[in-house]
């Protein structure tokens, strides 16, 4: 063991002080008992998760943990399985289990008959029992934590390739411990390691205490996965490791070795590499599912459980929006095509959805540019420079416009008409504001030469490039 | 910044305030609403530098012009002076010195006007409409910084009609922004490259963009030394991206959020998802702000990854929005954006730009 182990005991509930066999059915307790929604039935991770999901859908506030014994029933405290429990309660629960041992040991031994060696040993002996009941455990927990960040911090989007690749890679591959679970089911023996790698590894993280509470929201979103896997038998939820590492890899911000991790993970993996924004276009988006949980602070509780059934898809849908993931779990993505899709309300309306889902509808008109490219494409905006030979820069451009940009058909038929009024529109504003206005600078070029210094003969006879990227639909 | 609050300094005056017969949202968050305000689409707004005393809130306009007030600290807007160029006005800046402003416009020209001489020369020269407009101050040397939908990136000694250099981006600059030494562009088609600006411009990194949808808006942030790390990207698809450059842990430090749509809980509508049109970070808080074409703004806190606040719905798209030097004043323009397209836009419509008070709202979120 290279490093001091936080847990040597059996995992134990900080709320109510109950024992456990294991951390999943620790988290899994205190999800049913300590962190659950008492209006909805929503099981939250933490209680400071609970607090906000209270909050923010029931607008309701809740000060203490339900079913907490006394003194333990702070709201505030992010508690996860046994992590986030503060040390003097940690110390406290230490001696306490210690006395408690040290008691059943010694009415053990007073009913031997060697009482004074035995008590020597007999006081050693719980804690070499604990120790060695922890040592396979901690043979793994060592090369687990490590290197152990990189799994978990190039698991997002990793888990699906995580798959494939991943023959006998025991012990000796510790880097790919998270993608150990999908391989699992044939290897009975790798079962223990990684049962017992999920627990060590939550506490082991020194550093994420003052870490994660300000992150209170993606917490949710990660631990949902995590201890679902790790609860039920591996083999058996082959689907859900998947997500699994993608959601634990938040959990375990450790810098440095993240990034190294994540570069051996690509050797066995085809992974996307630790800088997530680059190469891979699916890299960013298996990344936002998450991320998209994590950050929407209004919606975080919402979106969990959705975004748990909906991330495998979603990671295979790189093209598709996001709203639909968070808007429903119906993930409607199928639809992808989205000028062919038809506006559900104004007919005459060109601005139609860009998004494809059934649920959602993007407030933007449907040609790739942006707004400003469309609103200058308007004949009332086209007076830029005087173009030699054209009295009315417009003239020119509307035709063009009625050619190249089909969905604007409400345009050029109005364009003639428009014009007029806002001749007069223009010419007022001008006048109203205290005069400043230099000398050479007529409001509108209109045919008065007003060529700028810098001006040359060739950007004077270019079609205003607006209209180029409409030319290219 | 002292009183911002209810003093009647409506500068247009009974426009819906006092009992107007019509129940006029233009207006809901019962702003300061600026005087004279542009007859167009606000495109722009920009504060004046520290460098200068006072608030002079520049903004530019689908007018053609670029208008000038002085923000006073009673909340009175004075305006001052207007500039005109020969198309919409896309983007201004300020100089360092509070002496000049650059303003960018659709004629393909980029203008430096002289405040204290109220003359505005061209500096600038693209072959497309200037989308972004930005003044670089380095150590070794000075210079304007244009972004157009020509697909390239100029910057230029305002002396000289030629550009002292010119990047070839993939795409059209649709958004850009500027803090020494960094400066981070936003394309057509997704394109986000950055840039460092250290002896001289040169692209940084591309980077594949945190969003799937067209990139509306972007905005440097610094860290806690005042160094900028990172930045938030707006896109159409009413969602913002946190992206740091050189992250501990990219997975877990970048992330979006959703923002601008209607029907948070119910899920029985669809969901509008508006656009987001700007994204301003406080210069003290390091909190955003963000408004978007659903006609509210809102403060968020990144590092608590939580919303601060999100205003009630005005009747109009926002357009911009911009924070003074010191943070106590945010102002945000209320026009169309042509979200939704042609059919929508009513020329007779007012446009406005209202000024807040930002002291207290914008404080981050006390992390637990």
């Amino acid at each position: 063991m290279g490093r001091k182990k936080k847990k040597q005991m059996k995992p134990w509930c900080w709320y109510c002080n109950r024992d456990f066999d294991d951390e999943k059915i620790l988290i899994q307790h205190q999800k049913a008992k300590h962190f659950k929604c008492h209006i909805c039935h929503k099981k939250l991770y933490t209680g400071p998760g609970l607090a906000i999901h209270c909050m923010q859908v029931h607008k309701e506030t809740i000060d203490s943990v339900p079913n907490a014994i006394p003194g333990r029933t702070d709201i505030e405290l992010e508690i996860y399985g046994m992590e986030g429990i503060p040390e003097k309660d940690m110390q406290e629960r230490r001696r306490t289990l210690e006395q408690k041992s040290q008691e059943s040991q010694k009415k053990k031994s007073n009913n031997q008959d060697d009482s004074d060696d035995d008590d020597d040993d007999d006081e050693a002996g719980p804690s070499t029992q604990q120790v060695a009941a922890i040592q396979p455990q901690a043979g793994y927990v060592t090369p687990m934590t490590q290197p152990g960040m990189p799994p978990v911090a190039g698991a997002p989007g990793m888990p699906p390739a995580g798959y494939q690749g991943m023959p006998p890679m025991m012990p000796g591959v510790p880097p790919m411990m998270h993608g150990m679970p999908p391989a699992m089911p044939g290897m009975p023996p790798a079962m223990m390691p990684i049962g017992g790698m999920m627990p060590p590894m939550m506490p082991g993280m020194p550093g994420i205490p003052p870490g994660m509470p300000p992150h209170m929201a993606p917490r949710p979103g990660m631990p949902h996965i995590a201890p679902a896997p790790a609860a039920g038998p591996i083999p058996s939820r082959p689907a859900v490791p998947a997500a699994q590492p993608a959601v634990t890899k938040p959990l375990f911000p450790s810098a440095a070795q993240m990034g190294s991790g994540v570069h051996s993970n690509t050797t066995g993996v085809s992974s996307p590499p630790a800088d997530l924004q680059s190469a891979s276009s699916q890299t960013p988006f298996s990344n936002m599912p998450q991320a998209q949980q994590n950050a929407s602070g209004a919606t975080a509780s919402s979106s969990l459980s959705t975004a748990a059934s909906s991330d495998p898809p979603k990671a295979t849908f790189p093209a598709y929006t996001q709203p639909s993931v968070s808007s429903s779990s119906s993930s409607s993505n199928p639809s992808s095509s989205t000028v062919a899709k038809p506006p559900a309300t104004v007919t005459s309306k060109p601005a139609t959805l860009t998004t494809t889902s059934a649920t959602s509808k993007l407030i933007h008109p449907d040609e790739d540019i942006s707004l400003e490219e469309m609103k200058a494409q308007l004949p009332r905006y086209q007076r830029l420079i005087p173009r030699p030979g054209q009295a009315h820069a417009a003239a020119p451009p509307v035709a063009a416009v009625g050619s190249i940009i089909p969905p604007q058909q409400g345009l050029p038929p109005q364009q003639p008409g428009m014009r007029h009024p806002l001749h007069g529109q223009y010419g007022a504003p001008p006048q109203g504001m205290p005069g400043y206005m230099p000398g050479g600078m007529p409001p509108y070029g209109q045919g008065p030469p007003m060529v700028p210094p810098y001006q040359g003969g060739p950007p004077l006879g270019m079609r205003p490039p607006v209209m180029s990227p409409a030319g290219r639909y | 910044m002292s009183l911002f609050g209810t003093n009647s300094s409506f500068g247009t005056g009974g426009t819906g305030v006092f009992g107007s017969t019509t129940t006029d949202s233009h207006n809901p968050m019962k702003d300061v609403e600026v005087t004279s305000p542009p007859d167009d689409s606000i495109s722009c707004l920009a504060f004046s530098p520290p460098t200068m005393p006072g608030n002079f809130l520049i903004a530019g306009s689908w007018a053609n012009d670029v208008r000038c007030w002085e923000v006073q600290d009673n909340g009175q807007t004075v305006p001052k002076a207007q500039q005109m160029h020969t198309g919409p006005v896309l983007d201004v800046c300020w100089s360092d010195d509070g002496s000049k402003v650059f303003t960018a416009s659709c004629d393909k020209t980029a203008k430096m006007w002289d405040l204290n001489s109220n003359q505005a020369m061209q500096i600038a020269q693209h072959d497309g409409p200037i989308k972004a407009i930005h003044w670089i101050k380095a150590p070794n040397y000075s210079c304007v910084m244009t972004g157009s939908w020509d697909k390239t990136l100029k910057f230029w000694d305002t002396r000289s009609p030629n550009p002292m250099m010119s990047l070839q981006m993939p795409e059209r600059c649709y958004c850009a922004d500027v803090v020494y030494p960094m400066a981070v562009v936003a394309t057509a088609e997704r394109g986000l490259i950055v840039y460092q600006l250290e002896t001289q411009p040169s692209e940084f990194r591309r980077i594949d963009s945190p969003l799937k949808h067209q990139h509306r808006c972007v905005a440097i942030f610094k860290d806690k030394q005042n160094k900028p790390t990172g930045f938030a990207l707006g896109s159409i698809e009413g969602r913002v991206a946190i992206h740091y450059i050189n992250p501990p842990n990219p997975a877990k430090d970048n992330f979006t959020f959703k923002c601008h749509r209607s029907n948070g809980t119910n899920t029985t509508t669809p969901q509008d998802i508006y656009a987001v049109n700007a994204i301003s970070f406080h210069p003290v808080h390091g909190t955003l702000a963000t408004v978007g074409s659903d006609g509210r703004f809102s403060f968020w806190d990144k590092d608590a990854r939580t919303k601060l606040k999100t205003s009630e719905q005005l009747d109009q798209p926002i357009t911009a929005c911009c924070f003074n030097h010191n943070g106590n004043i945010f102002a945000y323009a209320s026009s169309y954006d042509w979200s939704k397209g042609h059919e929508y836009y009513n020329p007779q419509k007012k446009n406005y730009i209202f000024l807040r008070n930002a002291a207290e709202e914008l404080k981050p979120r006390n992390k637990k």
